[in-house]
């Protein structure tokens, strides 16, 4: 079948028409979006569904970049997301092996505990979680994103590393035990390498999920100091009410961080997700 | 950015003066006083001016600094409640006069109470400070006289022939002309509702004439809308939807774009209040437009009660300090030096931005922008005031359930004995 | 070696970090919620118990019951608009060459990579009824284009469309990794049989997809009932409460309304209800294993 050289039959052509159709409609909003960030604010109120801009005005994006936190935001968004990811993998494999691998009775409660968490919505912890950080005094600081972010991403990191590792022969790790190796140099040394598939999709998921968060972000945090990316479009459309271009400009430039990583990791990335979601 | 800068120090340089002995003490303690206002634009507008006098006052006072989280309106209201809920508060805050969202902030000892001996020389219209005040205490200073006003592009009256409308059913039958124009009459921020009752409270003034707060507040308390006047202006606030003087999807069209719908042409009038007079300065906007907004009030509904010179205005926005803050005296010291009216009212009023609570006329420079003039000439005028809007006289509860209603009349899915029904049934 | 892997010390370090953090931002603030809900806490000062009058209230709140069926009607949108959708072009992606392949999945996964808060702002423009795109698309094609996708009746559907848009690729990249799961030999033997593109497609494809197919609706399902970001910024809930979603509107009652204890109980029902729908699905869908 691979190697059979494909006709241009009528059906080919109705499959590649369908295909192409939805690529229009997936795509052509953003195609939109970029184009009108270059125009001016009256250009935007054309019939046109597409407009060449009389100049291409790129102090849309200096004004963007520049009143936008862009890179601030950016940093915050970048940190605390991977910092998120980093301590996800952490305890997920921790976890994972102690209820896979060690004996003890909880070991089956807790995990199903855990597990639970995938069913609960991030939203309904919104009002409590705002009254404990502010007692703790942990609003308006890195710890009220991460906690959460953390903590909700668990759950999915747990049960994807778990049943991964599941499938996992013991005999390699427990020659090793015998010889006298310590639990923790068997994970980090023996499970974590064979792991590794696994643990790039919950990074991507994990990503992927908490890169898009911001009721979070706007509840608990004030000063600028620890906002995260959605915030330069959010911040945007109150200050520049009365210029859209700009706001086109903001949105855009929002966009392209992950658009560019997705464009570079783009195999990983499908891979990580597909595999996440077929074993999930 | 320049602008600002030059003003900051023009003002330090101006006060510099008076405060000598001050400012030559020893080094003080560093303060920082947080500031949480609802003004996101530092560069325009009443941000500019909150900023030039905050950077003036910390040019004054070296030992401190002023930190500034700012929101649009909406996420402004519902970020203060969350702040509310908990335990620290910003120094310095924003605040509404108007008890649908002050009074269960004052009456949860959330504000501090103010001296109102500070204020004897400071010039606010009297009345003024009512609404920021409960049981004989001052909890804050407005900054704002708001007016409800119809802009309208002037070039585009004066090419297509368009008269200024002297009846309501003048203005109902002018809506009609521009429509079969092709151009939106009215450009309506219904998206976010208040603007709704606020048209619904423009009809109940334009019917009576005065009176109009005490018998609103009644009708609140009571829960008894009866007054065949409610029902009327409800049925005109329908009657303007279905007659399309608004733009198509008012109910759903935020702030934002109905400013651009006027501001690019595409539409005649445009409902706002008197702080949006800063279009006339905003460099954003096309020149030929921006050079020719100008502005009138709502014809009269019942010219045997209500004269022409009845305006739709109140006291809104404001600024309080909380009762907890950690630099109490320091915000304080702060608001107070805000409020002198050579800061927020002169800056305010010379750049266009809006007219304060305080007595502006000393300002008076006779080179305003056309609108400013004509909104002096129109508050000068006035013969009476409406008070505060229908939803903003209640709980917040009313308010919201009074926001999501009024909408709903607006667009005619529920009927205007509904919607009194649905408020009168808020009476606990 | 039995002694190693039941050491309570090293199991301790190993599970307690992650339970801590689970019981801390999870667990915690359930419990919390529980007893705020049976409050007339207004956000402000003091408040009363008042046992379980929330809940009564919340049984004849027509905006609660306009959240939750707003919630069913994505769900059943996810599944009967977007996941066919995503099948069908899955099983025509796969019948493409290797490059076309991947520049398809490329396009159509990207806009979830794109942030919520950029979407719905593109979106609210795109819907915007006096210079949107959508309008301006429909005078294209002779209509009059005056349409306002937001307003009141066509809302729910307009915020549907933005979601199974934004999903799409999601939906679609899963579906087609199952595909290419399933063993060549199987089409090879139906393509010796005389089988056609249609027939192979729902003898074969189809019914080696159910494992996948589950997951996907159970995934969908709980999404729906998640839904948040997208409609606070899309709609707010509007027109009235039209597009209102659970959490958009506890949040709503808490924060603009100064009813936060009532906000806490319907955020103990909502927690109810979406560990309640997996249940139900997992009893749907039996694990053949």
């Amino acid at each position: 079948m691979k190697g059979k050289k494909k006709k241009l039959t009528p059906a080919r052509i109705v499959m590649w028409f369908v295909l192409l159709v939805f690529a229009v409609i997936q795509i052509f909003p953003l195609i939109w979006l970029l184009d009108f960030s270059f125009a001016s604010n009256t250009e935007m109120f054309t019939r046109g569904l597409l407009i060449w801009p009389e100049n291409i005005r790129w102090d849309n994006y200096v004004t963007a970049f520049v009143n936008g936190h862009f890179l601030l935001y950016l940093k915050n968004s970048l940190l605390i997301n991977i910092l998120a990811v980093i301590l996800v993998l952490m305890i997920s494999v921790m976890m994972a092996f102690a209820c896979t691998r060690m004996h003890w009775k909880l070991s089956g409660t807790v995990r199903g505990l855990i597990l639970l968490g995938m069913m609960i919505p991030i939203h309904a912890t919104l009002l409590p979680n705002y009254i404990i950080y502010d007692k703790l005094h942990l609003t308006d600081t890195i710890w009220a994103l991460l906690i959460p972010y953390v903590a909700f991403s668990l759950p999915q990191g747990l049960f994807l590393t778990g049943s991964f590792m599941e499938s996992i022969p013991k005999e390699i790790e427990e020659a090793a035990v015998i010889d006298g190796c310590g639990i923790y140099r068997v994970i980090v040394v023996i499970m974590i390498p064979m792991l590794k598939t696994s643990l790039v999709t919950v990074s991507i998921m994990t990503f992927l999920n908490n890169w898009n968060e911001f009721m979070m972000a706007s509840t608990y945090l004030s000063s600028p100091k620890w906002k995260t990316l959605p915030f330069s479009v959010l911040e945007f459309t109150g200050i520049y009410a009365s210029n859209y271009s700009v706001q086109f400009a903001v949105m855009a430039l929002t966009a392209a961080p992950m658009v560019i990583l997705y464009l570079i990791l783009n195999r990983h990335i499908t891979e990580g997700v597909a595999m996440g979601a077929v074993k999930g | 950015m320049k602008l600002r800068k030059a003003m900051a120090a023009g003002i330090a340089v101006a006060t510099a003066f008076s405060m000598m002995p001050m400012s030559a003490m020893a080094e003080e303690e560093p303060v920082t006083i947080k500031v949480f206002s609802n003004n996101p634009d530092r560069t325009a507008d009443q941000g500019l001016v909150e900023q030039t006098i905050f950077d003036a006052y910390m040019v004054e006072h070296p030992n401190v600094t002023i930190d500034v989280e700012a929101l649009d309106d909406e996420a402004y209201k519902t970020k203060f409640k969350a702040y509310a809920a908990g335990s620290e508060m910003p120094d310095l805050v924003s605040v509404w006069g108007q008890p649908g969202f002050i009074d269960e902030v004052i009456d949860a000892g959330i504000l501090a109470e103010l001296n109102q001996d500070d204020y004897a020389d400071y010039g606010f219209i009297s009345g003024s400070t009512d609404g920021f005040s409960a049981d004989g205490k001052l909890y804050g200073l407005p900054r704002n006289t708001d007016v409800i006003v119809m802009y309208y592009n002037a070039k585009m009256f004066e090419d297509n022939g368009w008269e200024i409308p002297a009846t309501y059913d003048d203005f109902l039958t002018l809506a009609d002309t521009i429509n079969e124009a092709g151009i939106i009459p009215v450009a309506m921020d219904g998206g976010d509702k208040w603007p709704l009752y606020i048209y619904l409270t423009d009809m109940i003034q334009k019917s009576e004439g005065e009176g109009v707060l005490q018998k609103t507040l009644d009708a609140i308390s009571s829960g008894d809308y009866s007054d065949p006047v409610f029902a009327d202006a409800a049925n005109k606030l329908r009657e303007a939807a279905e007659r399309n003087v608004f733009e198509i999807g008012f109910e759903t069209t935020d702030y934002g774009t109905a400013q651009n719908l006027f501001t690019n042409g595409q539409a005649a009038m445009y409902y706002m209040g008197s702080w949006d007079m800063s279009m006339a300065t905003n460099q954003d906007i096309p020149d030929e437009i921006r050079e020719n907004i100008r502005i009138f009030n709502m014809p009269v509904i019942n010219s045997d009660k209500a004269a022409s010179t009845a305006l739709t205005a109140w006291n809104g926005g404001g600024y309080s300090v909380t009762a907890n803050a950690a630099n109490k005296e320091a915000a304080i010291d702060l608001l107070n030096y805000m409020f002198l009216p050579e800061n927020w009212t002169r800056i305010a009023w010379e750049n266009g931005v809006c007219m304060s609570a305080q007595d502006f006329s000393q300002f008076a420079t006779g080179t305003e922008t056309e609108v400013q003039k004509q909104l002096m000439d129109m508050v000068s005028a006035s013969t009476n005031v409406s008070g505060s809007p229908l939803g903003d006289l209640g709980t917040s509860e009313y308010k919201t359930v009074c926001e999501d209603t009024v909408q709903q009349l607006a667009i005619g899915s529920i009927s205007t004995e509904d919607f009194y029904a649905g408020l009168s049934a808020l009476v606990k | 070696m039995q002694k190693a892997y039941s050491n309570k010390k090293i199991i301790f370090t190993l599970v307690f970090p992650g339970l801590l953090m689970f019981t801390f931002a999870v667990l915690a603030p359930i419990c919390l919620s529980v007893y705020y809900g049976f409050t007339d806490f207004s956000g402000l000062g003091k408040f009363n118990f008042i046992g379980f009058k929330n809940y009564q209230e919340m049984m004849k709140d027509k905006n609660f019951w306009m959240s939750l069926r707003n919630s069913v009607l994505l769900a059943a949108g996810f599944i009967v608009i977007q996941h066919p959708l995503a099948i069908i072009t899955a099983a025509l992606l796969d019948r493409m060459g290797r490059k076309a392949e991947g520049f398809f999945r490329c396009v159509y996964f990207l806009p979830n990579v794109i942030s919520v808060a950029v979407i719905a702002y593109l979106w609210k423009f795109i819907y915007n009824p006096n210079f949107g795109l959508l309008n301006n698309i429909a005078k294209l094609f002779g209509f009059s284009g005056k349409t306002n996708w937001l307003g009141t009746g066509t809302a729910i559907w307009s915020v549907l469309i933005v979601l199974i848009w934004h999903g799409f690729g999601w939906g679609m990249l899963i579906y087609y990794t199952g595909i290419k799961n399933i063993d060549p030999v199987l089409y090879e033997a139906a393509a010796i049989d005389g089988a056609d593109n249609k027939q192979t497609f729902l003898r074969i494809t189809l019914p080696l997809m159910k494992p996948v197919i589950e997951v996907n609706v159970t995934l969908a399902v709980i999404s729906a009932l998640k839904q948040m970001e997208t409609v606070y910024l899309l709609t707010a809930g509007g027109p009235g409460n039209e597009t209102q979603f659970m959490a958009n509107y506890l949040y709503k009652q808490a924060f603009s309304s100064f009813r936060y204890g009532y906000g806490n109980a319907i955020s103990v029902i909502f927690v109810l209800i979406c560990i309640l729908a997996t249940r139900l699905l997992s009893k749907v869908f039996p694990k053949e294993a």
